[in-house]
């Protein structure tokens, strides 16, 4: 029997349809606009959306994602459609907008198109029965092979690459967008975003202005999906469950992160937006179309991240192994417990603040708009009350990681457990208190900012916590130094150097000359590097075998870490430097007086470098799925439980269940046990 | 005690706290009409909300250890229950959110709205949710028909919520010159009771399934969706019971 080549049908289905779409969206355009507008952003769109289709087609047939994604385009335009028509019955004189359809038929077709998705993928089918009354088995089987990861699976052990693979995916658009406007920086004045320079209605500056706020906000979101990812496969195995509490919540929460990826690229496509990923009004309630789309994504986006949370929650409050008491958790729980916490409850003040500036462009309400009486400034208090706390749902699980990963590469107890347990936990709360330290410079009250420096510099002591057991941790242990352990170290020494440039950020004097300087880029890089990036890439590198039963090649991660590590130093420092020396952020061009050519151009070589390490991984996750060294095994000798079973990890996880009986990172110490299954005590005494 | 015992305590107590809602409801809206003292009305929205909560929506459960293994319906309900909460303290986010919006919007100012129509949609909202427990108690105890009579009357005086709200509240305040684009208040309004309404018709709908389903004879053992629906009905009721002080009864006339 012939192997089919499906990546490589997808591939040419891709280009054929990317090109047909193009080709139907300039005949559109065309007849709309009577302008034959090859730049334009009606083109594209079609392109991106066909073509993106078409290459699921390709690989997958028409199932799983390709159904959802078919959906959500006739959805977009039916729903697009629909406002169109009411429009014209009710006699409006602007029926098409720039981009073919006016900015409501666009917002109302986006919103119709992400529910048609959900229910085209089928991930709403179970519910939709037992709505009807019809009962459903509790699982579904899947598939063996490649095909699970492209349709809707219960499986939290599926669901939890699901994520992952996504979560890479927009890792390497997001950076792709930085290297490109990180290569404009790379010398004083426009080299090729020029103004006479056209893509997708936008001029040079513009498109800067659009990728670098989708730059910040496609981060995040595969951030979001990482952690996501990690503690879907993670939490599950190491409370000793089967499963998540709510195995189709989990599928549904995982399936919105895709419609809202499309969304993420339709605002490129559409008019883009420049206000950066935080949309401040009164630029953003002005901003083109793009804007909408984006306020929409990171809507749905959010969604996912509440309903991943509260499923996290739930399934450690009731679905713990028997003795898995609080104090015996992992500390990786701990820390999903914690980043839970807050995207559990604040996500929904993102949500909120920018379904407003939706609602203000679409109905000229004037909650920001000060010449009707709202108040901008209440913008940025709605906004940061989730989007300062999202850093803590980004680095409280990478935190995690590195406590969970230590001690098994140092060969000895965790140091403080309950310490660095409770510190998550009073990160995560501490962390509600701090959000207006982003807005000093804004024109809020004044008397607000003491407090809030207060709040902010005493985030540092339950970080310091997690430091000082580190630290303590490390001393005198049996230090072994494999891909994951360096990186745990690495995410260790750049989550210091991102600890340690906070507190002047967070002291009100320097604020006000440091805000919205590159020193603050280069501050948040450490941090989210530290917390997220390096712990992510250990986790990945740890897990991987459990996951597939191979290993990734040690050599090509050894490779990764050390071209990674010292230019990403070199990045970030960079970034502080010239930020000291009055580099503004967010800005396509910057004054040769300044004197700052040579270090952007140092900056842009270390970028690229990063970017080469990162496509070295890439090479690496995806050739170790085939070619890795078999990995079933207990292969860092770790005492959590899922490593006790071999890999890769079966269906519902353990045959027999375990019992807790000890402490969990008691490593070194003679006699120490921290699980104990069943029927393996049985088969110890038959051979004994 | 008995099992009739039982589900009849079980309905006095829903009528006693009806009674104490209602009563604390038109002391209320006396106090706002006479002194209009914001610490007060604060006050008796919290004891009302907190009533609700408790004896309502038994939020108490929740701390109940359940029977049986892992994969029994008791304790799955009891995850589920647990699911459910969390999912309101994430949406109530959104609506604390709005209040946030609100103050810093208008501060002690409220829109001119029609106050009797204000407090006939509150009552409106109110009873259903009394007619909701008796719904939730009666199939909780094996009554059907009772069940599905209870939650038809809630699921009828719901909806008259929702048009009272929308079809005769919003087009009464754009005829009045409280437009969405008119300034703050106008947005606060209509972004608060459209989202307040919002949540009502997610709730007709909910409503809607577990009467379809009452009838096809389900919930004789695994009734854990009827207390489901009912609770978020509830959830839906304590909104508003901070919203109406907030749009009709605190401060003075913008």
């Amino acid at each position: 029997m012939r192997k089919t080549n499906y990546v490589g049908r997808g591939l040419l289905l891709l280009v054929i349809a990317g090109v047909a779409g193009y080709g139907i969206g300039l005949g559109i355009d065309l007849l709309i606009s009577n302008t034959l507008n090859f730049s334009g952003s009606v083109p594209s769109a079609f392109a991106l959306l066909l073509a993106v289709t078409a290459f699921f087609f390709g690989l997958y047939g028409y199932r799983g994602i390709t159904r959802g994604l078919t959906w959500q385009i006739l959805g977009t335009v039916l729903g697009a459609l629909f406002v169109t028509g009411v429009r014209a019955l009710m006699g409006s004189s602007k029926i098409f907008g720039a981009f073919l359809f006016s900015e409501p038929a666009w917002v109302f077709g986006a919103l119709v198109g992400v529910i048609s998705f959900l229910f085209g993928v089928g991930v709403v089918d179970d519910w939709m029965k037992w709505a009807r009354g019809i009962d459903t088995p509790e699982h579904h089987e899947d598939e063996p092979g490649w095909e699970k990861y492209f349709y809707v699976s219960l499986d939290h052990k599926v669901i939890g690459i699901q994520y992952t693979v996504t979560a890479l995916v927009l890792i390497a658009v997001g950076g792709l967008f930085a290297l490109i406007f990180r290569t404009e920086l790379a010398a004083s004045q426009l080299q090729f975003l020029t103004t006479t320079f056209r893509l997708f209605n936008q001029t040079g500056p513009q498109l800067y202005n659009t990728l670098m706020s989708l730059h910040g906000i496609i981060m995040i979101i595969s951030i979001l999906l990482g952690i996501s990812g990690i503690m879907n496969y993670v939490v599950p195995m190491i409370v000793g469950a089967q499963d998540m509490a709510f195995p189709r919540l989990n599928a549904f929460a995982y399936w919105l992160a895709v419609p809202a990826s499309v969304l993420m690229l339709m605002s490129l496509i559409l008019g883009g937006f420049d206000t950066g990923w935080t949309g401040y009004p009164p630029l953003s309630s002005r901003a083109p179309l793009g804007m909408q789309m984006f306020f929409l994504g990171v809507f749905t986006a959010g969604w996912s991240s509440i309903l991943g949370s509260l499923n996290v929650i739930a399934t450690v409050v009731r679905m713990r192994a028997k003795g898995m008491i609080a104090m015996r958790l992992p500390i990786f729980v701990w820390a999903s417990i914690s980043t839970s916490i807050i995207a559990l409850t604040a996500t929904q003040l993102i949500g909120l603040s920018f379904q407003l500036v939706m609602f203000q462009r679409l109905f000229g309400m004037g909650f920001f708009d000060a010449a009707k009486g709202g108040n901008p400034v209440l913008f940025q208090h709605l906004f940061w009350f989730y989007s300062h706390p999202a850093v803590y749902v980004f680095v409280l699980p990478g935190l995690g990681v590195i406590s969970e990963l230590l001690p098994v590469f140092v060969r000895k107890p965790l140091f403080g457990y309950r310490w660095i347990a409770m510190s998550s936990l009073a990160i995560a709360l501490v962390g509600f208190t701090v959000w207006a330290h982003h807005m000093f410079t804004s024109g809020m009250n004044e008397y607000l900012r003491v407090p809030f420096m207060y709040s902010t510099l005493l985030v540092a002591v339950p970080t310091g916590v997690k430091f000082f057991s580190w630290v303590a941790t490390l001393w005198q242990g049996k230090i072994q130094t494999p891909t994951p352990m360096l990186f745990v170290l690495g995410a260790i020494i750049v989550f210091l150097l991102g600890g340690l440039t906070g507190p002047p950020n967070a002291a009100i004097s320097l604020d006000l000359h440091l805000h919205d300087t590159y020193f603050i880029v280069g501050h948040f890089h450490d941090t989210i590097f530290g917390g997220f990036v390096f712990p992510f890439f250990a986790a990945v590198y740890y897990w991987y075998p459990k996951a597939t039963g191979r290993r990734m090649s040690e050599f090509w991660g050894k490779v990764h870490f050390w071209m990674m590590t010292p230019s990403f130093l070199v990045l970030t420092l960079g970034m502080m430097r010239v930020g000291l020396l009055g580099m503004r952020r967010r800005i396509v061009d910057y004054d040769p007086a300044l004197g700052l050519d040579f270090s952007h151009f140092v900056m842009t070589i270390a970028a690229f470098l990063i970017g080469l390490s990162v496509l070295i991984f890439f090479i690496n996750f995806f050739r170790s799925l085939k070619h890795g060294e078999p990995a079933t095994g207990n292969i860092w000798n770790s005492r959590s439980p899922e490593w006790q079973v071999p890999s890769p990890m079966p269906v519902h996880n353990y045959e027999v269940p375990f019992e807790v009986v000890g402490e969990p990172y008691d490593y070194g110490l003679p006699g120490s046990k921290y699980v104990e299954f069943a029927s393996a005590d049985k088969v110890s005494h038959s051979h004994s | 005690m008995t099992h009739t015992q039982e589900k009849s305590s079980m309905l006095g107590q829903g009528v006693f706290i009806f009674v104490y809602l209602a009563v604390l409801t038109g002391l209320e809206f006396f106090v706002a009409i006479s002194f209009g003292s914001v610490p007060l009305l604060v006050v008796v929205a919290l004891i009302k909300a907190a009533m609700v909560v408790y004896y309502y929506m038994h939020i108490y459960k929740l701390n109940l250890e359940q029977e049986g293994d892992e994969h029994s319906y008791e304790y799955k309900s009891g995850t589920n229950r647990l699911g459910l909460w969390l999912f309101l303290v994430s949406d109530s986010f959104v609506f604390g959110g709005l209040m946030v919006m609100r103050i810093n919007l208008l501060g002690l100012t409220r829109p001119d709205l029609n106050q009797l129509l204000g407090l006939a949609v509150t009552s409106i909202l109110l009873i259903s949710s009394f007619f909701m427990n008796r719904g939730e108690t009666l199939m909780h105890n094996g009554d059907r028909r009772g069940f599905l009579l209870n939650t038809a009357i809630t699921f009828v005086l719901g909806l008259g919520f929702l048009l009272g709200v929308v079809l005769v509240e919003w087009r009464l305040a754009i005829h009045e010159g409280l437009t969405p684009d008119s300034g703050p208040a106008g947005a606060a309004f209509f972004m608060m009771t459209g989202m307040h309404a919002f949540h009502v018709f997610t709730g007709l709908i909910l409503l809607a399934v577990i009467m379809a389903n009452g009838r096809r004879g389900l919930y004789d053992e695994k009734n854990y969706p009827v207390e489901a629906a009912a609770v978020y009905w509830h959830f839906v009721d304590v909104v508003w019971i901070f919203f109406y002080p907030a749009l009709y009864l605190i401060g003075t006339l913008a």
